[in-house]
């Protein structure tokens, strides 16, 4: 019985080692492909956010009114720091994938190579959407100032629906370029944006008539304006 | 710049030979015009009047300097030319290129330059109210060699030039360190050298916008040195032509030049500390009473609606206590509202930093400033209401002080 007993647990611990063994080599393999990837990723965001800020991309874009949409999305961080981060990100995560594909998993087999190739579609359904949020804080920007101008009294009104709609517009362009449910995006887009000029128009034509009101008495206003005695220049 | 600095690349080939069959001209008038087929041909006459008698000393030629597209303004002065005799040559050209004011004026100094005139007039074409008396006034000093540079001062009304008075004449005075009164004048007298260099300056290189050159070309000759004058001319009837723009291009079309020059000559106005008054020839100018009615109701109500929605862009542009100051004046009934000078210089300057760091896309920040400006305006225009005439020119004094004074800080923060 103690015979039996010693058997069971060496061959256990037998065994338990040679499936260290035969698992070690892969988690070191694992754990060394992990850290190269981390010092890669460290390098390459340093000479990223270096190369961004040689080209003055951080006044640039304050300049666009990018970073102050950042600061007011929480994001404290310049331009450049943030790219530095996402290219960061972007690599560890692929050396990640990577390092598990080194432990030879059959339910892991080829997903590091499925990610990379979805890679350049991600990265520029990224690049629309920040296009898309640059334009629409841009002329959300030009209109709210225009508005004022004009003196029309629901200009931030205005100016968020131009905000919204060029963001979903954006949005709706890169989840297309991801592939993601490419129909369903397309004739939500389609609904939504119809709807949402059909809203308006009747929104303007009962609910808005303060607003028309307004924006004719503005024009009118103005027009009245210039026959008044103030020369500005 | 050497695009603008000759004729040969300005005109197209006949126009140019229309100017070269001009004989010699001491005194060049450019009638500089954009769509004014209303006015032009009047201030030609008025222009050729002017060389014909007051100026009959010198020899003089007229050229009308069109830069719009249509051909209203010179087919209106070339029928105007066929029946009259007249004193002196007159000729019609085109400005080839963009429809822009600035290459107008360009124009008329390369030709100038091209017919080796001692002096060069630069009239708009809209400003009817040029006599011809006035035009020998601008030139005169400039033909006698006592000045480099004339240009115009008004009588006007306090609500007239409200811009120039609360914005543009007193940060001139606080930048360059002479009291002009007209930054945007319309006519102006040039001597030879002026000119040349102004045709060779590359202060409005990319920037031919309606006053460009204009405010460039005061600024310039404050900087390089020049005498500069400037000549009584009654009152100022400026037709604008087609369409005249809205406040808030106005601001960007003037005030962005203002602010863009002061990059380039940072190392001139960081000195200046004091400024002089420039010598007048003629009767003094005067400030008149408002005449008629001012709407400041509706530019305090403009301010509040600014101040309700444009904060966000505000916050990005002014320094915290700037902004803080204005917000009482939300509350203010427009009896009350008070937007003193010194609070106002403080914003222009906080806007010329913004400006300058480009901290918001140009154009944006100087629109964004109109609901400022129509707050200032309307301040001004109540605390001057019904007021004595002789308080007028102390309180635009207070007003050029007041931005000699906040330049302190202005220095302190041009990096």
């Amino acid at each position: 019985m103690q015979d039996a007993w010693s058997d069971v647990l060496v061959t256990s611990f037998r065994d338990m080692v040679e499936r260290l063994a035969h698992v070690a080599p892969r988690l070191l393999a694992m754990v060394v492909v992990i850290l190269i990837g981390w010092a890669a990723a460290a390098i390459v965001r340093r000479l990223t956010v270096r190369v961004f800020r040689m080209a003055d991309l951080d006044a640039r874009c304050a300049r666009w009114g990018l970073t102050a949409s950042l600061s007011r999305s929480g994001i404290g961080q310049p331009p450049s720091q943030v790219i530095g981060q996402l290219v960061f990100w972007t690599i560890f995560f692929v050396a990640i994938l990577t390092s598990v594909e080194a432990l030879e998993m059959p339910a892991t087999a080829g997903m590091a190579a499925g990610v990379v190739r979805f890679l350049p579609n991600l990265v520029i359904a990224i690049l629309v959407w920040m296009v898309g949020w640059l334009l629409a804080n841009f002329m959300a920007q030009t209109v709210l100032i225009a508005a004022v101008n004009a003196q029309v009294a629901l200009a931030p009104l205005i100016a968020g629906a131009v905000r919204w709609l060029v963001l979903v517009f954006a949005g709706a362009a890169a989840l297309t370029q991801l592939g993601i449910a490419r129909e369903m995006v397309l004739l939500t887009f389609g609904i939504a944006f119809a709807g949402t000029v059909l809203a308006l128009a009747l929104a303007f034509g009962l609910g808005g008539k303060e607003l028309a009101r307004e924006i004719l008495e503005s024009r009118i206003r103005k027009r009245e304006g210039d026959n008044d005695h103030l020369t500005h220049v | 710049m050497a695009e603008q600095a000759d004729a040969a690349q300005l005109l197209r080939g006949d126009d140019l030979r229309a100017i070269d069959a001009l004989p010699s001209a001491d005194v060049l008038v450019g009638v500089c015009a954009l769509n004014q087929a209303r006015s032009a041909a009047q201030v030609v006459e008025a222009a050729a009047a002017g060389l014909a008698t007051a100026l009959a000393d010198w020899k003089g030629a007229v050229v009308v300097v069109e830069a719009g597209y249509r051909s209203e303004t010179l087919d209106a002065v070339k029928s105007w030319m066929t029946a009259r005799a007249l004193p002196v040559p007159v000729c019609c050209v085109r400005i080839s290129g963009p429809p822009r004011r600035s290459r107008a004026i360009l124009g008329a100094m390369a030709i100038a330059r091209r017919l080796g005139s001692a002096a060069c007039v630069l009239v708009n074409a809209g400003l009817t109210s040029l006599t011809p008396e006035g035009l020998a006034c601008l030139a005169r000093p400039v033909l006698a060699e006592t000045a480099d540079c004339v240009g115009p001062a008004y009588t006007h009304t306090v609500a007239e030039g409200t811009l120039t008075t609360n914005l543009l004449a007193p940060m001139c005075r606080a930048l360059y360190g002479r009291r002009v009164q007209q930054i945007l004048g319309g006519c102006a007298a040039l001597c030879q050298r002026a000119a040349a260099r102004l045709l060779e300056s590359e202060a409005w290189e990319g920037d031919l916008t309606e006053h460009a050159v204009e405010i460039g070309l005061v600024v310039e000759a404050l900087t390089s040195g020049d005498r500069v004058a400037e000549a009584h001319l009654g009152r100022k009837v400026l037709d604008t032509g087609l369409t005249a723009p809205d406040l808030a291009t106005t601001l960007a079309q003037t005030v962005g030049p203002m602010f863009r020059l002061m990059d380039k000559h940072r190392a001139v106005w960081s000195e200046i500390a004091e400024s002089t008054a420039v010598p007048r020839i003629g009767e003094p100018s005067s400030i008149l009473p408002e005449a008629g009615d001012v709407p400041v109701d509706r530019m305090v109500r403009a301010f509040k609606l600014g101040l309700k929605d444009l904060v966000q862009v505000w916050e990005q542009a002014l320094q915290e206590d700037t902004l803080a100051a204005l917000y009482p004046l939300g509350l203010a009934s427009p009896e009350e509202f008070e937007f003193s000078a010194d609070h106002w210089a403080r914003v222009v300057f906080d806007f010329a930093v913004a400006h300058h760091e480009q901290r918001l896309p140009r154009d944006l920040l100087l629109r964004a400033l109109t609901p400022l400006y129509l707050g200032r305006v309307a301040a001004f225009l109540r605390d001057m209401h019904g007021q004595s005439p002789a308080r007028i020119p102390v309180a635009l004094e207070a007003v050029g002080r007041a931005f000699e004074v906040e330049k302190t800080g202005l220095v302190a923060r041009w990096r």
